[in-house]
């Protein structure tokens, strides 16, 4: 039951950002390169969420759970690397903008390549060490 | 570090999701014990002897690193 729940919450977020993103796409006039960049990542990661609760989805339906000890100790891990991610983006992601094409980002795109890259680092961390099995 | 599961499992007939359902885990967390990738914690080391009617001893095989 705990499982299923967390599906759902989770179908329920995803739907959320699709949706969120759709009304942004479709209010924006002009659509920049680098919110198409990061509209791209966003994406992405919502494509890879949708594997895992897809995933999810095909273990509970066998009877079997939706996560274990090993996924615990993966989300854990991910997560650790997510936060060291968040961390270093914020402080190397102004720096790098402002060497390589000395564009000056402001807060609200500094919070967004933080939210991005920790979110991208989580997924592929725990996707990675799903196929890994670490 | 090596195991008996796959062994034990054909012994008594088992599929992985077989064992995963009698342990309640999901059905890769038994393949990548058997791999030798994951090294499950002591409850379920416990749990997976005890479903194949054997030891924590003689299910896993340690080796020195």
């Amino acid at each position: 039951m705990k499982g299923k729940k967390e599906i759902i919450v989770s179908t329920v977020v995803v739907v959320g950002v699709l949706v969120t993103l759709f009304f942004y796409l479709t209010g924006t006039g002009e659509i920049e390169f680098n919110q198409i960049v990061l509209v791209g990542i966003a994406l992405i990661l919502v494509g890879l969420a949708m594997y895992v609760i897809w995933d999810k989805i095909r273990n509970v339906q066998k009877g079997l759970p939706g996560k274990d000890e090993r996924t615990i100790s993966m989300s854990h891990k991910a997560g650790y690397y997510g936060f060291i991610a968040a961390i270093w983006s914020a402080v190397f992601a102004p720096l790098f903008f402002d060497v390589s094409s000395g564009y000056e980002l402001d807060g609200g795109d500094v919070s967004a390549i933080v939210v991005l890259v920790s979110a991208f680092v989580f997924i592929v961390s725990y996707l990675y060490l799903y196929w890994k099995g670490k | 570090m090596k195991t008996h599961i796959k062994e034990l499992r054909a012994r008594y007939d088992l599929t992985q999701e077989d064992l995963a359902k009698k342990i309640g885990v999901r059905r890769e967390t038994i393949l990548f014990i058997e791999k030798g990738n994951y090294n499950p914690s002591l409850k379920l080391a416990h749990d997976i002897a005890k479903a194949l009617q054997t030891t924590i001893d003689d299910l896993f095989i340690f080796e020195d690193e």
